[in-house]
């Protein structure tokens, strides 16, 4: 692997740590798969866009935060107050908001953003090639120790609690509809930073480029839960980050071969389908080995 | 303290399946009472606990707890001051935090903290105290994950976070019910000292009448959603298993 692949898979490692910090909340912590992430993404990249487009790409990273939380918020009242099933509740979210992101981006389906000042272009004289890696680290490291503390004060750990047993919840008097709010808005806010720094690292948003957002994330997810097996949330934010960077080393690896790019989303399916299953057919394929066992034993007893 | 008006509740209204389980329940428990519930299944005793907490509504009466009518007030509401521990362990606990979060929600929320607080030294200290006067070895287990214990453990850890801040009033459904004899001795041991130390205004039900007598300071007995037996002083003192045995019907 050349180093310019190098330092572009650790930029997009970094930068879609934060799109996994989205779905660890959501799927981790609160145990939905939250399919928004693909919708505010975009909407997101489309915000941040529109304003680095105008000149102002600090107002544009706050604005996604702020539209990526709306949107979580959205999905979190179909769930909580109208009664719409989790995963539904997601997808028409995703859904409305394509349309939504179509408007933002005022009609059109790509934005392009080069030759625009945006927040990398005030680092290019630091660090030399790497310098947006550095900006990233600094992103993410705000964003880990926000989280780390966050998971640790009252509503934090009612956010935690509400995805292990809400049962438990509700005797301890926690409203697990506001909690429930508090946690896909803050996920979807992440995420929304992500898609509006990946706008301003690539310099274009595109109203497509969050499709397949949740299946990556699932899978920076599982290989970080692969690579650091200790659950507490300190570990846990800490594997997100390793899992999307070494999400996208693979992925450069494999685009070093003469592989067809095409099916990259394919393979990161394939991968979280493993990831997913093997725990399950370790344990039937033990189940049905333990019964031979018996059987033999009887076989030979007759 | 907890004063029970004229509650009715009627489950399928109008339909095939009707089935009254509260039929114009009237009940008053002084400050500082334990009053053990006992009744056939179907009576209504779970109900009556579900129309205190809130997790179900009543067709009519109201539910009055000190000063205040909590009728209509929402269950995660109530939770602050009423504590409720249910017959399955896995209810009350969540199972992938650790003993220690588990109990810093709890005190936390029954305090009203601010929600961004995260608990001081003190706090945790007086936590970790309350832990060990259980004498189960359980302050040693702060950092481990409460889905590790075992049923008996859960449950008195359970009984530790409905009780870290004194409740008006505690509801304990069959609470060792599912426990192991052993286990459920050990609980019901700990539930005695823990609302006689804290003077705690309690209702439990039991399927142990021997346990009901034992226990507490009155008991009832409910059948078809009504109190039809109410036990205290010397008449309860009198009461044996066999005399209540006969009652059931």
């Amino acid at each position: 692997m050349s180093l310019t692949a190098f330092i572009g898979a650790m930029e997009l490692g970094l930068v879609y740590s934060l799109l996994a910090y989205g779905t660890f909340i959501s799927f981790r912590i609160l145990k939905v798969a939250d399919l928004t992430v693909d919708g505010s993404f975009v909407l997101g990249a489309a915000v941040s866009a529109m304003l680095t487009f105008e000149g102002m790409p600090f107002a544009g990273i706050l604005a996604a935060l702020i539209a990526g939380a709306i949107a979580g918020i959205i999905t979190a009242l179909l769930q909580t107050k109208m009664g719409i099933q989790p995963i539904l509740a997601g997808i028409l979210t995703m859904t409305g908001l394509y349309s939504i992101n179509l408007m933002v981006m005022g009609g059109k389906a790509n934005i392009p953003l080069l030759n625009k000042t945006n927040i990398f272009t005030y680092a290019e004289n630091l660090g030399g090639r790497a310098y947006k890696i550095i900006i990233l680290a600094v992103i993410i490291a705000v964003v880990f120790i926000i989280l780390n503390w966050f998971f640790r004060t009252l509503l934090g750990l009612s956010i935690r609690a509400t995805g292990d047993n809400e049962d438990m919840c509700r005797a301890s008097s926690i409203n697990t509809d506001s909690v429930k709010i508090v946690g896909f808005a803050l996920s979807n806010s992440i995420v929304a930073l992500s898609g509006a720094l990946v706008a301003q690292m690539q310099q274009s948003a595109d109203v497509n480029m969050g499709s397949g957002m949740v299946v990556i994330s699932f899978a920076s997810l599982i290989i970080g839960s692969v690579i650091i097996k200790n659950k507490n949330i300190t570990m846990g934010l800490l594997s997100v980050v390793i899992g999307s960077i070494i999400y996208r080393l693979i992925i450069a690896l494999i685009l070093t071969t003469n592989f067809p790019p095409s099916y990259l989303k394919l393979i990161s399916a394939i991968v979280v389908i493993t990831a997913l299953s093997v725990p399950n057919l370790k344990r039937s394929m033990e189940i049905s080995r333990m019964g031979r066992g018996k059987n033999n034993a009887k076989n030979q007893l007759s | 303290m907890l004063r029970i008006n004229s509650v009715n509740k009627t489950f399928n209204k109008d339909s095939l399946d009707e089935q009254v389980a509260l039929n114009n329940v009237n009940l008053r428990v002084t400050e500082g009472e334990f009053v053990t519930i006992i009744g056939g299944n179907g009576a209504g005793k779970s109900t009556l606990f579900n129309a205190i907490s809130g997790s179900m509504l009543c067709d009519s009466g109201e539910i009055i707890l000190g000063d205040t009518d909590i009728t209509y007030i929402p269950e995660h509401q109530r939770a602050s001051f009423i504590g409720r521990i249910f017959q399955d362990p896995m209810k009350g606990t969540a199972p992938n935090m650790t003993v220690g979060e588990n109990l810093i929600i709890a005190y936390m929320r029954s305090i009203n903290r601010n929600i961004l607080g995260v608990p001081s030294k003190k706090e945790k200290n007086y936590i970790r105290e309350r832990l060990s006067s259980l004498n189960l070895g359980l302050e040693n287990r702060m950092g481990t994950k409460i889905g590790l214990l075992s049923g008996g453990q859960r449950q008195a850890v359970t009984l530790v976070m409905a009780t870290l801040v004194k409740p008006k009033l505690l509801l304990l459904d069959e609470h060792t019910a599912a426990l192991d004899p052993a286990s459920a001795k050990t609980v019901t041991e700990l539930t005695k000292k823990i609302v006689a130390e804290n003077n705690i205004t309690t209702l439990m039900i039991t399927h142990n009448i021997s346990s009901a007598l034992d226990l507490g300071t009155r008991t009832i007995m409910m059948d078809s959603g009504s109190i039809m037996m109410d036990l205290k002083g010397e008449e309860r003192k009198k009461a044996t298993v066999q005399s209540l045995l006969s009652k059931f019907s």
